[in-house]
């Protein structure tokens, strides 16, 4: 019993960067229809700009932060810009992907140059003290409450923004019905370069969180970002509530099958479930019945 | 401009070239155009699948994998010679390929691609992790292939098989390409429900798809595992996926010439940039952006525009890019056809049109 | 009476519980036109779609020459002689129109994957054959000049004509065509009233149109059948439905149509 729980509680909190990761995945597919192949290498380039200013270049936590979060924003509408913007005005969901395929590759390469080639795994600081805590006899890293507190804060602003500002109004206009936003003057172009840059930011932000745990690697993103989508396409790939869950199940269901399979287990558990949930439940959780279009 | 090079001389003075390069280059230059024919049938049976039949499909280094895993562990584990290991390796690749079909009827588009990229990330992990049956992340060494009574070594054997391989296999695409199937193919590309309603069987056509390119990536992993005389989990990963990728995006998608075109620039490119992990990555993802942003129809686009006797019948053409002129398109009766008096008022076919759903 | 040629009996669908066809019950004549009018929303596609088998009903049934055809997939439909356009314009892009065409003969073909890649003497004169069939074909709409040129690479309203003519190449028994003068010129209008006409009187083919250019329905059609939110409200002769007090209600209260 006391296992199971260690076993949950360990789930909860990897689970917690699925969700952050997932949430970008959600937000940047609701609008543009887009799985953003790259979004785990926003994740990466997000921990490595941080490592740069704060370990290399040694400036305080802070600014280092807000500097990789903005930095990735950057990124993010780089990737609108390569990517996205000019295939989308052709319509081919193909080349949008393949596209996106390459660029992932072609930061990863960047990164292995810049910040070290395979086998190298850089060390960060985390933002509060590594004391572990001690919740019912379940030790947690206190690094692993800041994602789980983050997760949750990012997952209901992003809630907020959806329903509240005008902006959030816009973008999910926009996803529901590009010709019809489009021909009530929304500027839909500037939506999408936005959603990229937002959901590329909040990647950064939670590999900064994160990478005290994790450590940082080239390889890391494309590793998150696959678990991420499992738990993005469980929650249906457009419910942000249910990327949250689906993050949260992704790690209590790869704790639960190394615990009790085998340690190997924790890596495949995630393409299994993609497999799984795709074949036979494609529309997820908390999906809106999306199917295949005409 | 005069036609020199026609694509039938271009095709025999290739073929001819690699016949005889064992003979007149090094053991390395050997090494690497039994690579370039390896590429060439992969590029081929990917472009089937992605260029042709439209499904883009993230699993063919797994394919590829499966072929090399299945043909040496059938050696290794049960003795059997390689003339009975390869076709079993395919066989297998052939099976799980036709298998990958069955999300395919379901899925399209991006839930496609990550369904095949979780399978293939799987099949990954099965290699890396599957320790008494794929000898783990180490890999393992198939036993020789016997080539008696051929007095050959198993170099230029597996050399000469590749050869034979790629040749015949060339010619397969080439034809089932350019018949009623190339057609079923294309029209379940271009406009799935159409092609339905055309009669054609999405199930029949989509599974030979998938088949058919496991199949090429199948017999290109059997002739690999012969010709490295090591089978290893990171010969089939990410990275080659993007290989694949780029080299039937180099070539031309829905391009048979232009796949064996891009198996040959690929490889050589490769071989040129080797050196640095990190330079492979950005060069072939930095090639499929390039490619595809700017000439998604490859290389063989340029050589088309030169030579007008490379025209195929059936190409990949981007909605409302190219056309008139990639089709090399003359009326064929009438020359006065383009001075068809079009009503201005017609909406472009291009456009979203007016008029309310129903 | 004679035997329908197509008979749609008691069909009803709903999507996400709201119903788009109730309890719906059409007889189309053999080589006649029927035109199926109604305001949008009426679900005039959506009856195309169960009939072509892209939506299976909910209940009811669709006969084709008195054999039942609910349930089946479109191709299967497609092979006992039902072929229909769609909205918008569905010719292959990367297909010449000749291949176009060609793709509609598909189920004339025998080759398989082996003959295909062997070239056998019989898929080389399938292929002959066929070539010949897509000729005589676009020759009927008079387009054979296009027979090499892209499929995208025409006019919207050319490639509606040639769709046309890919739905006849096969010797159908009916042709289901979708709002076929949608984004087509006056002219244009009078050319495809034209081309219907001759393909009822000179195929005999039994054809099912949807359309909301009320001219053209009401000139070239032998039947008219009315669709209100997803019930049929009137069928007869152009002029008898015309005149039903019941079908001008149903376009007023939706205001007036295109």
């Amino acid at each position: 019993m006391e296992y199971l729980s260690y076993l949950v509680a360990t789930g909860i909190s990897t689970g917690a960067l699925y969700a952050l990761v997932a949430l970008g995945i959600v937000v940047i597919y609701k609008a543009t229809q887009v799985v953003n192949f790259a979004h785990g290498e926003m994740f990466m380039l997000g921990g490595f700009f941080a490592y740069t200013f704060h370990v290399m270049l040694d400036w305080p936590y802070l600014p280092s932060f807000a500097l990789a979060v903005a930095l990735a924003f950057g990124v993010g509408i780089a990737v609108d810009r390569v990517a996205f913007r000019p295939l989308m005005q052709r319509q081919t969901l193909v080349s949008v992907l393949l596209v996106m395929i390459g660029l992932s590759f072609v930061l990863k390469g960047v990164a292995r140059w810049l910040w070290g080639g395979k086998g190298d795994y850089l060390t960060f600081p985390p933002l509060i003290s590594p004391e572990p805590l001690s919740f019912a006899g379940i030790m947690v890293m206190s690094q692993q409450l800041v994602v789980l507190g983050a997760a949750c804060a990012v997952m209901v602003a992003f809630a907020l923004f959806f329903k509240l500002t005008r902006a959030g109004r816009f973008m999910q206009a926009t996803a529901d019905n590009p010709k019809a936003a489009k021909l009530v003057g929304l500027r839909t172009d500037r939506v999408y370069m936005y959603t990229f840059g937002v959901g590329s930011a909040v990647a950064a932000a939670a590999a900064v969180l994160m990478a005290p745990l994790t450590l940082l690697y080239p390889d890391i993103g494309f590793m998150l970002f696959i678990k991420a989508f499992a738990a993005a396409v469980l929650g249906g790939l457009t419910s942000i509530p249910g990327a949250v869950v689906g993050g949260f199940l992704i790690g209590i269901i790869e704790q639960l099958a190394a615990g009790y399979l085998h340690t190997a287990m924790q890596e495949v558990a995630a393409f299994i479930v993609i497999m799984i949930v795709m074949i036979f439940i494609p529309t997820g959780l908390f999906g809106l019945g999306r199917m295949r279009k005409v | 401009m005069q036609v020199l090079v026609g694509k039938r001389a271009f095709l025999t003075a290739l073929f001819v070239f690699l016949f005889v390069i064992p003979w007149i280059a090094n053991e390395y230059h050997t090494f690497v155009a039994n690579l370039i024919l390896l590429y060439v049938i992969l590029s081929l049976g990917l472009n089937l699948l992605i260029g042709f039949a439209g499904q883009l499909a993230l699993a063919n280094a797994a394919m590829y994998g499966i072929g090399a895993y299945g043909t040496g562990l059938l050696m290794k584990h049960f003795g059997l010679p390689f003339w009975i290991s390869a076709p079993g390796g395919v066989a297998i690749a052939v099976i799980s390929g036709t298998l990958l079909a069955l999300p395919a009827l379901r899925l399209s588009g991006i839930y496609l691609a990550l369904a095949t990229l979780a399978f293939a990330q799987f099949t990954f992990w099965l290699m890396t992790h599957w320790t008494p049956v794929t000898f783990g992340a180490g890999g393992f060494i198939p036993p020789p292939i016997d080539f008696s009574p051929l007095p050959i070594t198993q170099e230029t054997g597996i050399y000469y098989l590749s050869w034979g391989a790629a040749l015949v296999l060339y010619v397969f695409a080439k034809h089932a390409m350019e018949s009623p199937i190339g057609r079923a193919f294309v029209a379940i590309r271009d406009g799935e429900v159409a092609a339905q309603a055309l009669g054609i069987d999405l199930l029949k056509y989509k599974s030979l798809a998938f088949a058919l390119s496991g199949f090429y990536a199948g017999v290109a992993g059997a002739l690999y595992s012969g010709m490295l005389g090591f089978v290893g989990p990171e010969s089939f990963d990410l990275l080659q996926m993007v290989l694949h990728k780029a080299a039937v995006v180099l070539g031309g998608m829905g391009s048979v010439i232009g796949s064996l075109i891009g198996g040959v620039l690929l490889t050589v490119l490769v071989e040129l940039t080797k050196e640095f992990k990190f330079s492979i990555e950005v060069a072939f993802g930095g090639l499929l952006i390039v490619f595809v942003l700017f000439q998604p129809n490859g290389v063989i686009v340029f050589v088309r525009r030169l030579l007008p006797g490379w025209n195929e019948r059936l190409h990949y053409v981007p909605p409302g890019k190219e056309t008139e002129e990639d089709f090399g398109a003359v009326p064929e009766t009438d020359p006065e056809a383009p001075a068809e008096p079009d009503d201005p008022a017609e909406v472009p076919a291009t456009q979203p049109r007016g008029g309310g759903p129903v | 009476m004679t035997e329908a040629a197509l008979r749609v009996r008691g069909v009803s669908i709903a999507f996400g519980g709201v119903s788009a066809l109730d309890t719906v019950d059409v007889d189309f004549p053999p080589g006649e036109i029927t035109g199926i009018i109604g305001p949008n929303g009426a679900g005039k596609t959506t009856l195309l779609n169960v009939i072509c088998g892209m939506n299976p009903p909910d209940a009811g049934n669709v006969f084709l020459e008195e054999r039942t055809i609910t349930g089946l997939k479109p191709n299967r439909i497609a092979e006992l002689g039902l072929r229909r356009t769609f909205q918008s314009s569905q010719l292959f892009a990367g297909m010449t129109v000749l291949e176009n065409m060609m793709a509609g003969l598909h189920l004339m073909s025998s080759t398989g994957l082996v003959g295909a890649v062997l070239r056998s003497k019989r898929m080389r004169a399938e292929e002959e054959e066929m070539r010949e069939r897509a000729l005589t074909a676009l020759d009927f709409v008079g387009f054979r000049h296009f027979a090499n040129r892209a499929g995208d690479a025409l006019s919207f309203g050319q490639q509606r004509i040639i769709e046309i003519a890919r739905t006849l190449i096969h010797e159908p028994k009916v042709v289901l065509l979708d709002e076929p003068a949608v984004g087509l010129s006056v002219n244009r209008v009078a050319e495809l009233d034209e081309l219907l006409r001759r393909i009822r009187d000179e195929r005999g083919v039994t054809l099912v149109m949807i359309e909301h250019v009320i001219r053209l329905v009401m000139g070239v059609s032998d039947r008219v059948v009315v669709l209100n939110s997803g019930r049929k409200i009137a069928e007869g002769l152009p002029e008898t439905v015309r005149a039903d007090p019941a079908v001008a209600e149903a376009y007023l209260g939706h205001q007036a149509e295109s």
